[in-house]
């Protein structure tokens, strides 16, 4: 009932503006779009009216603050492609992430020189074409063939077994196989080898001899038992995407006005510098939990992450993190003048950091120790240990006090420095 | 082509007047390069590892030592709760823990095979996946070193199973004289068992052993691999953007509309513009080679003109995307967007960290239509493995297609557009 009243004077208040000035036309051409423009038509009333009740209730620090987001929010509906980009990436990502993104490699073509031609070879062989992990072809061929065959990509490996192996199976200490791997990818041949050796172990055991190991060793895998990779992505998506648009959209909107002169406008009106800030930084707050929320749902639907943690307090953390990475996008607005040269830089500076250095895809352990230090100032960092913990650990604030205090600190730091060079830029 | 020239020298003092950009354009590339040769490695190391040793005994010792010397392994502490293992992996203080329960040294010594468990985290899964390999390798190793030490190396780590039984009498005599050199309880446990006399390692069971070659790759670089293929990204970074910018930003700023006015013929322009973005990208092409060769000295096998040739090849493809994007983007904002939109779908299907044999096969039909996934092949092949142009073929073949249709396509519709 009562959210259906609130619709309503929802729409009277959109169709009240778009009388008005600017919006109008926006709110009509959105509504072509079906539901999305109600929606939008919606969301727009909402914040006209609230500005219109607020400066009635005579505060006008909220009402100039909500002016401001609404004409933002137009500003980024009437942008159909950036935004409809800026909803396609993470979905994108999150199927890339979620299905595609596997280290582990399988069915590897493996070229067999067999000089032995014996029972025993033939057996080695059946082993190898019965695991799952190699597809072998016999190679006719000399041996000096292989490196064509290896750059012509038809073969990643290659097994050569000796004249002599099956005489050696049965008189010297061991019988030695020749495996010439591709090892271009170096990633690729480490599981190559490992392969091998598993394969060559099993036959060594189906032929009767064993390793003698004096102990049994168990493994017991924790809060992701099926080692699944979209678990672990699907969550470090959410802090790229939070980034991208609190941090880049956020430059780019403050240094657009200041390259249309349209700045110098907003400031002979009576809004303060900080309502400006706030204003247009409400809007992109809104957009980013948006966003958030659609990798959320696609994650726990979709892809059937666990959620184990408290949702309040990931709310509460993810609020502290997109504060951070504003602050940052605001540092970076009041140090350049031109749209290029902000995203370029924010490109530089937060996007790429935060995929490559920040523990999303690489771990941060095996990087160099100067590397390693300058992680410490990437904010991703610390959010990829609160969302992944929340989600698949069900970690408290007790076990992530460490990353909450460093992410706060950065907060209150980059906060301060960006309003107060932000302030002194736009009075001057 | 006096007219072109003239587009050339404007566009060049533009690029080269714009500091800032400049700075971009050089600089960038550069900090890239070592940012991602160093931060883009799939090996795993120093695994926090906590140690819960509830047996306290020697060897229990020697097994955590054993942890402790390599680099895999960063031992961060002791304890002999195991919920504080979990609550340690809640706060991310350890990934794993070894687990070693109380008697195993004495089991050991008895020949009972005690068990050792090793508990990890598997939110990443891959680490933890690589983590599992390390430990119970570094604890087979263990474990052999132990039976050669304690056992005598007649064994050598290899016995014969008791159920290939078909000896002959001098297979026996030798069994019975190695037998007194197997610990007792081994007997005890295999005469409980069956009935069978305890065969050695005898003529007919010797293993088949592993002689590994590893080419092109000796040392399993990982940025032997990653460098080539850094060089394509930033090979289609520069380009894309700075055309698909400088087109926009005329339109942006109605400059383009002046030149239209003026004699210049549309392809011309066209031309013009192109050219000085093809001469930055061979620029910077060397800049990286040469930062790739003489510091992290990646060996180049291949043949530089080679390299040269089909860099151009592909700088149509990313040129054409850039003018392509300047027509569909309206403003320098949505134009950075789309090509970043374009550049990240290319990285990720491109194979350059995720490897394209690993995808689910739909996805993998996806990646033929990536311009990004020949050339990256096709240079990482030049460099490490000096393929010559009969090898590249297939690769080099849709490249081509591509890089011709996307740019014929671009221009024209530029040339609509335009008009």
């Amino acid at each position: 009932m009562v959210e259906a009243r609130t619709f309503r004077v929802a729409l009277g208040a959109a169709n009240r503006t778009s009388g008005r000035a600017n919006g109008g036309t926006l709110a009509g051409r959105a509504s072509d779009r079906g539901l999305a423009g109600a929606a939008i038509r919606a969301f727009a009333g909402i914040l006209g009216s609230r500005a219109g009740n607020a400066s009635r209730a005579s505060n006008p620090t909220r009402g100039r603050i909500l002016a401001i987001a609404r004409k933002e929010f137009f500003h980024i509906i009437y942008d159909f492609r950036t935004l409809l980009i800026i909803f396609m990436m993470p979905v994108l990502q999150l199927i890339i992430f979620g299905y595609a993104l596997n280290m582990e490699i399988q069915r590897v073509d493996m070229a067999v020189v067999d000089f032995s031609r014996s029972t025993e070879s033939r057996k080695l062989v059946e082993e190898f074409s019965g695991s799952k992990f190699f597809r072998p072809f016999y190679y006719q061929e000399p041996v000096s063939g292989l490196d064509d065959l290896f750059k012509s990509r038809r073969a990643r490996a290659a097994m050569v077994i000796p004249a002599d192996f099956a005489p050696k199976l049965r008189a010297s200490p061991n019988a030695p196989v020749q495996f010439l791997i591709d090892a271009s990818d170096a990633n690729a041949a480490t599981f190559v080898r490992m392969y091998c050796t598993q394969v060559l172990f099993n036959y060594n055991e189906d032929r009767g001899i064993k390793t003698l190991i004096p102990f049994d060793v168990r493994t017991a895998i924790l809060f992701n038992p099926n080692l699944k990779s979209s678990y672990f992505f699907v969550p470090g998506i959410i802090a790229m995407i939070l980034v991208m648009i609190s941090c880049l959209l956020t430059s780019i909107t403050i240094t657009r006005e200041k390259e249309t002169g349209t700045m110098e406008q907003i400031l002979v009106s009576p809004v303060r510098p900080h309502e400006i800030i706030l204003g247009k930084v409400l809007p992109y707050v809104a957009l980013a939990f948006a966003d958030a929320s659609v990798v959320v749902f696609m994650g726990l639907v979709v892809f059937r992450v666990p959620f184990e943690g408290s949702f309040l307090l990931l709310v509460a953390l993810t609020t502290l993190y997109i504060i951070t990475a504003l602050s940052l996008g605001l540092t970076i607005s009041t140090r350049v003048r031109t749209q290029q040269v902000a995203m370029m830089f924010a490109q530089v500076a937060t996007v790429l950091p935060t995929i490559m250095l920040s523990g999303l895809v690489f771990p941060i352990a095996s990087m160099p120790k100067l590397l390693q230090y300058v992680t410490y100032i990437i904010p991703a960092r610390y959010y990829l240990l609160i969302v992944r913990g929340i989600f698949l650990k069900g970690s408290q604030l007790v076990h992530l006090l460490e990353p909450t205090l460093f992410l706060a600190v950065m907060a209150l730091v980059l906060l301060i420095t960006s309003v107060r060079r932000f302030s002194m830029n736009l009075e001057r | 082509m006096r007219r072109i020239a003239h587009v050339i020298v404007k566009e060049f003092r533009q690029v080269l007047r714009d500091k800032p950009m400049l700075a971009i354009i050089f600089l960038v590339p550069i900090v890239q390069l070592f940012l991602l040769a160093f931060a883009i490695t799939t090996e795993v190391k120093h695994i926090k590892l906590q140690v819960v040793d509830l047996d306290r005994s020697s060897v229990s010792r020697e097994v955590v030592r054993t942890f402790a010397h390599t680099d895999r392994f960063n031992l961060v502490g002791y304890t002999t709760d195991l919920r504080e293992v979990r609550q340690k992996m809640r706060s991310w203080q350890t990934q794993m823990a070894l687990v070693i329960p109380p008697g195993f040294g004495g089991q050991l010594r008895r020949n009972l095979k005690p068990q050792l468990q090793v508990v990890i985290d598997g939110v990443d899964g891959n680490t933890a996946g690589v983590s599992m390999g390390y430990a119970r390798g570094i604890l087979t190793e263990f474990g052999v070193d132990y039976a050669k030490q304690h056992w005598g190396p007649a064994n050598l780590g290899v016995i014969p199973e008791q159920s290939a039984s078909q000896g002959s009498t001098a297979d026996l005599s030798v069994s019975q004289s190695s037998a007194s050199q197997l610990p007792p309880g081994q007997i005890v446990q295999q005469l409980t068992q069956r009935s069978v006399q305890f065969q050695p390692a005898s003529i007919q069971f010797r293993p088949a052993t592993m002689e590994e070659r590893m080419w092109y790759n000796p040392d399993l670089s990982t940025q032997q691999f990653m460098i080539p293929a850094i060089v394509v990204i930033l090979l289609t970074i520069l380009p894309m953007m700075l055309s698909a910018m400088s087109l926009v930003k005329e339109k942006e700023i109605g400059t383009l509309e002046q030149l239209m006015v003026t004699p210049l013929k549309r392809l011309e322009l066209l031309v013009g513009k192109l050219i000085p973005f093809l001469i930055l990208s061979y620029v910077e092409l060397s800049i990286v080679m040469t930062v790739a060769i003489l510091f992290f000295k990646i060996p180049m096998n291949g043949s530089y003109v080679l390299l040269a040739f089909l860099a151009l090849l592909y700088l149509f493809t990313t040129l054409g995307l850039g003018i392509f994007i300047s027509t569909v983007g309206r403003s320098q904002q949505q134009a950075m967007f789309i090509a970043w939109f374009f550049m990240v779908f290319m990285i990720m299907l491109g194979g350059f960290f995720i490897p394209i044999e690993n995808m689910p096969s739909a996805i993998q039909k996806l990646t033929y239509l990536n311009p990004m996934r020949y050339s990256i092949q096709i240079v990482r092949d030049i460099f490490q493995k000096g393929s010559s142009l009969r090898f590249l073929a297939k690769d080099v073949i849709p490249m081509a297609v591509f890089g011709f249709l996307i740019f014929t396509f671009s221009v024209v519709k530029f040339q609509k557009r335009v008009k």
